[in-house]
């Protein structure tokens, strides 16, 4: 059993805990200032639906030849406006994942480096204060994880396939969602019907038990990271 | 604020912000009132949506129940064609179809007043022409634009708002008689959106207050 590797373990973790907490603060502040965001973008699929439903030249607007194509390019202008802002929260979201991914890599790598002189007694004790380092290693892993599993919502970026920007901000999940984002290129019919799904998808993609278990994390090691 | 610029270094361009006269001058205020028109067009259009939104909804409320008394009627059992009433919410119907119209001649005014701004900028061209012969002054101005170009700019955003004002009376008219809701959603969306004021517009309106000094370069 080596001590000093315990130590330097113990305070990578409370290290790693403490980004954990202020980063769940972040991330929950940026989807917070996101759902307004889908609300405009509910409302715009929602005209966008309404303009494609209604033959101008038979209504009273026929009076006004360029006007479809003119709201239209209103639209497409204001439909960017809401997806640009919402491609720059997703930034913010991915460097959120990011730092309590390599945080807790840091960690791992740590443990890894001492899993010798670390014997299962050490590595399963804990005291009043203190969770046993396996558990406080698996929480960060849970957590690590539900970071990780709430990134498909970043393929949402890719409707941004509607309109000018392509999900170049997200290299790392091109592979993952080309298929996807391959389909959505080729199927610029059923953009209209992506957005207006959108909304719904986006909460579809909210996990507060994921959210509570995280705070419930930071509770029991609250005493850990404060001694 | 012109007075006071003796403390400030004389550069090109508020030297002549200093002590504007003639048609250097009127050519600036038009500018400025440009300016204000079209910010009291936006607050209107914005107090617009709202009424136009209340339309919308009572309109769309009152045809869905319309269309359940229609259902029943339907059915050859009910006499239910009694029902039917129109004078429900008719009232207030009523009242935002007269705040609307208040809006609308509101924004009349405005367009009315931009005219105006239009035939004096043509006036300052007219002027021009008579002092200077066809081609114009030599040197221009304020920075660099020569006084056609004033002209061209205010018939420009004249015409954006001519059309974008008739745009609304139309819609004005039709919005309480629809009772499609998509067309109903198409009215707000045109309604919101002025699909005839381009972002060119604001893009031309900046370049004005730029050229005639009002925004610093």
């Amino acid at each position: 059993m080596s001590k000093p590797a315990l130590l330097s373990l113990h305070q990578a973790l409370r290290k790693s805990f403490q980004g954990l907490e202020s980063n769940q603060k972040v991330w929950s502040d940026v989807l917070a200032e996101c759902s307004p965001l889908m609300v405009s973008l509910g409302n715009l699929a929602e005209q966008w639906r309404a303009l494609s439903n209604v033959q101008l030249s038979n209504t009273p607007l026929r009076d006004f030849p360029d006007l479809e194509e003119r709201l239209r390019f209103k639209l497409v202008q204001a439909t960017d406006t809401v997806l640009c802002k919402l491609n720059g929260k997703m930034s913010s979201l991915q460097s959120v994942r990011d730092s309590i991914s390599n945080q807790v890599s840091a960690v791992f790598q740590l443990y890894e480096e001492n899993t010798d002189s670390l014997d299962l007694l050490t590595v399963t004790e804990r005291s009043v204060t203190a969770p046993s380092l396996s558990d406080m290693l698996e929480w960060l892993q849970d957590a690590e994880r539900h970071y990780r599993e709430q990134y498909p919502f970043c393929s949402c970026s890719h409707w941004v396939g509607f309109s000018f920007y392509s999900g170049s901000v997200f290299p790392q999940v091109m592979f993952r969602f080309l298929r996807r984002k391959t389909l959505l290129q080729t199927l610029r019919a059923d953009d209209l019907s992506l957005l207006e799904s959108a909304p719904k998808r986006w909460k579809s993609f909210e996990s507060p038990s994921a959210e509570d278990r995280i705070t419930d994390t930071l509770c029991k090691v609250s005493f850990f990271i404060k001694s | 604020m012109e007075g006071q610029s003796g403390d400030i270094a004389v550069t090109s361009a508020n030297r002549k912000c200093s002590a504007v006269t003639g048609s250097a001058r009127k050519i600036k205020d038009n500018a400025a009132d440009w300016h204000n028109l079209m910010m009291r067009w936006e607050k209107l259009n914005e107090e617009g949506f709202d009424v136009a939104g209340n339309i919308v909804n009572m309109r769309l409320t009152h045809s869905r129940s319309d269309q359940l008394l229609v259902d029943e009627s339907s059915l050859p059992t009910s006499a239910s064609s009694t029902l039917w009433q129109p004078t429900g919410g008719a009232p207030e119907l009523q009242d935002e179809c007269c705040k609307l119209q208040n809006v609308i001649n509101k924004m009349g005014v405005v367009v009315t007043k931009m005219e105006r701004l239009m035939t004096s900028q043509r006036a300052v061209q007219d002027l021009e022409e008579f002092q200077f012969g066809p081609e114009g002054r030599k040197f221009p101005l304020f920075h660099s634009w020569n006084t056609k170009l004033f002209e061209e700019s205010s018939r420009a955003l004249l015409e954006s708002f001519c059309q974008e004002l008739k745009l609304k009376q139309l819609i004005l008219q039709e919005l309480a008689h629809t009772v499609t809701s998509d067309l109903c959603m198409v009215f707000l969306s045109c309604w919101l959106h002025q699909p005839f004021i381009p972002p060119q517009t604001r893009l031309m309106l900046e370049a004005l207050l730029l050229e005639t000094g009002h925004r610093p370069l």
